[in-house]
């Protein structure tokens, strides 16, 4: 018995040990790694857990940019990348690591508007900038000068389905189903709600607005209080896989009106879940391979399939890459690697031409970009049309 | 003896005072973020190990306490300018939106409301036992989750709180875990905790020794709730954004793992477990990282330290059934018998 505790204490204090000097090397190394030669980006992305396939092909776009644009000011750009586990409390110990260990000039990350909400104090309490991909929950940047995004957000995209609804369907009533406990979901229905009011001018437009919660199989319960209304469209944004399951239900329910949705239906899945009922579906999303916005949207896409061969590149790659190609555009302008010359320079940017868009940062440091408007035909996503923000 | 005992208690107390406020001048804010979390997941632990450990009662509502108190610290010390820009969809109830008042009443007032909802929860959740009980906790952790996500005019539903004054310090976080650790030692070794390991041990047996099973099975649940409310008040200003989505089940997991590696029932395992398995998930962030051994350069692989980690439980799971330290406390008599310093003080 004592002896088994003596081991153990021995253990522990040995297991402490391995863990301080793990620490402790990494530290030693770091001062050599900011040689002059070398610019380091942080990334922080949820690369396991929940989230790990948005991550993932997010950072497939980074990687990407990092090896087509490898340099900037004649310095090698290293990307020193961090997992988040798709967990808050992670998020901010990655940034903080990145920041304090590897000392990088600036940060990429994170998928998930909950995870970037998580890393930005930290990254605004040490002064340095970060770009976000895809978190488009307007509170990222809410109040921190120091965080940016390549997307666009929530009030934009409901705004956009709303206004096409109104103008190119024709749509005089609506119905939203939101997914409550998704901020993206509850954002967009919002706002596209406030939208379809605002060009219909009838107050009572909306004709109903129902809930569900991420996980939820069957919606027949919300599905047929909407059979009777008739509403000429249907919002409900929301995960691919809920979302189609819901499509789903309503056609076997025989509701014929058009559905609408967000960019999370861009993924193979809404098709595959969905079949033949999510025909005819409508959603805005951030970029389009039939008509390149510019002429990087083409270099993207050549490259993409090219390194990841035979893919297709989605949304989330094309944004992860943009956000690269924005921070590298604006080490350049700083001239300096210094992350608070970085930030000012962040927030000039006007006109930048990435692969999802004309991207102009505002005051918030939000893009004030394009969406586009694609429908799915023939078990496929086509594009639509282009819709420009005001 | 005793009195000798109580000298080393003091005098490694303020050693580790004296360490804590050497880290706060010296380390990297990385280091104290960590320094930090292992105070708060300390408290947590303890809160968890009273009612699991302690009562037997196996409880998995920890996450749900947690967000109740995140949620109440945050709409409490968060400034009414950034309350109105957060809530942007709907606007908070009066009175919260006009409310801000300092860290410390908000902390208390956070583990008082995370123990009333607890007290609350007990009365019908107690009937119940084993399984069944652990089932329910986690059914109402997972109905506080929800509740919280469609209350939008108070909690702001899934958009979540951003804009949380930082407050959490190391001293914040470690003065409360040594309190906590105080109160918990104290506990136990009163006649209300030797009731609570009575009922632990046999039900029956305590019953017909004249314990008040409901009475103390209700207070322990109570007071692990109070600890429970703290520790995500804590939490949630550390991160200063809070949001539905941080409460899953996964978050009562982690804490029921720091619990059973250091030992259901005992106070010495719970903290132990709680600042390796802290330190641990981020020094093994290097795992993850590309290295070159020699000739040999292996590209990072996400992941890799969730491997290296569950190895490393197997190992203790194996060794240890127990975990660390079964139900065995710290003691100086361990050093009486056997002369080895020992790092971890904070015991009896």
């Amino acid at each position: 018995m004592n002896k088994k505790t003596l081991f153990m204490v021995m253990a522990v204090i040995l297991i402490g040990v391995f863990a301080i000097t793990g620490c402790g090397q990494q530290t030693e190394k770091s001062p050599a790694g900011t040689d002059s030669d070398v610019i380091k980006i942080g990334v922080y992305e949820p690369l396991t857990g929940a989230s790990a396939a948005g991550g993932q092909m997010t950072l497939e776009g980074i990687k990407l940019a990092n090896e087509m644009y490898p340099e900037v000011l004649g310095k090698k750009i290293e990307l020193v990348i961090e997992d988040n586990k798709t967990d808050k409390t992670e998020a901010a110990n990655a940034v903080s690591r990145l920041i304090e260990k590897h000392e990088v000039s600036a940060i990429i990350g994170s998928y998930g508007s909950s995870l970037s909400m998580g890393g930005g104090p930290v990254a605004r309490d040490a002064g340095v900038p970060v770009v976000g991909c895809s978190p488009t929950n307007p509170l990222v940047t809410l109040d921190n000068e120091y965080y940016f995004r390549v997307c666009f957000i929530d009030p934009f995209q409901g705004k956009v389905v709303a206004k096409y609804a109104y103008e190119s369907l024709g749509a005089k009533t609506a119905a939203i189903i939101m997914d409550a406990s998704n901020d993206y979901s509850v954002g967009l229905s919002n706002f596209f709600k406030k939208a379809f009011i605002e060009f219909t001018g009838d107050e009572n437009c909306i004709v109903a607005e129902l809930k569900y919660k991420t996980g939820d199989q069957d919606f027949t319960g919300q599905l047929t209080s909407i059979k009777e209304l008739k509403p000429d469209v249907v919002f409900a944004p929301g995960n691919y896989g809920e979302s189609a399951i819901l499509i789903k239900q309503a056609r076997e329910l025989g509701i014929e009106s058009v559905f609408m949705g967000g960019d999370t239906w861009e993924a193979p899945e809404f098709l595959d879940i969905g079949e033949a009922a999510v025909e005819g579906a409508i959603f805005s999303t951030h970029y389009t391979e039939e008509a390149p916005v510019t002429e990087v949207s083409g270099e993207f896409l050549k490259a993409f399939k090219e390194k990841y061969s035979g893919n297709e590149a989605n949304a989330f790659a094309a944004l992860g890459f943009d956000a690269y190609l924005v921070v590298r555009d604006a080490i350049e302008r700083a001239g300096s690697a210094d992350p608070q010359a970085i930030r000012d320079a962040l927030a000039e940017t006007k006109g930048f031409k990435g692969a999802t868009g004309i991207i102009t940062l505002d005051e918030n440091g939000d893009a004030e970009k394009s969406a586009v408007i694609k429908k799915v035909e023939g078990g496929k996503f086509v594009f639509v049309g282009v819709v420009d923000p005001e | 003896m005793w009195n000798k005992k109580n000298l080393y208690t003091g005098i490694s107390l303020i050693l580790f005072i004296i360490f804590i406020y050497w880290a706060d001048n010296n380390l990297d804010p990385y280091k104290m973020r960590i320094l930090i979390l292992c105070g708060i997941y300390v408290i947590l632990a303890l809160s968890l190990n009273l009612v699991n450990g302690f009562t037997g009662l196996f409880s998995l509502g920890t996450a749900g306490f947690m967000a109740v108190g995140a949620y109440t610290c945050a709409l409490l010390t968060m400034s009414p300018e950034m309350k109105e820009m957060a809530f942007f969809l709907e606007p908070l109830i009066w009175p919260l939106n006009q409310i801000q008042i300092p860290f410390l009443p908000a902390l208390i007032i956070s583990g008082l409301v995370s123990a009333v909802i607890g007290f609350l929860i007990a009365f019908p959740v107690l009937r119940l036992k084993g399984d069944y009980l652990a089932i329910a906790t986690l059914g109402f952790s997972e109905i506080l989750r929800v509740v919280i996500i469609n209350a939008q005019s108070i909690t702001n539903g899934a958009l979540g709180l951003k804009g949380i004054p930082k407050y959490t310090t190391v001293y914040w976080s470690w003065g409360l875990a040594l309190l906590t650790i105080y109160l918990m030692v104290n506990l136990i070794n009163s006649s209300y905790g030797r009731a609570l390991r009575a009922i632990r041990e046999d039900e029956t047996a305590a019953q017909v020794m004249g314990i008040n099973l409901f009475y103390h099975k209700i207070t322990a649940f109570t007071i692990s709730a109070f600890l429970a409310g703290i520790g995500g008040a804590l939490q949630g200003n550390l991160i200063r954004t809070v949001d539905p989505t941080m409460y899953v089940f996964q978050l009562t997991f982690q804490i029921l793992l720091i619990v059973v590696l250091g030992g259901i029932g005992s106070i010495t395992g719970s903290v132990i477990a709680a600042v390796i398995i802290t330190v641990l998930m981020e020094a093994l962030r290097v795992v993850e990282s590309p290295m070159t051994i020699g000739p040999l350069h292996i590209p990072g692989i996400s992941g890799m330290r969730m491997v290296v980690f569950s190895l490393l439980l197997m190992v203790v799971i194996l060794f240890y059934q127990q975990g660390f330290m079964g139900q065995r406390e710290f003691s100086w008599d361990w050093l009486s018998r056997k002369g080895r310093d020992n790092e971890q003080t904070i015991g009896s």
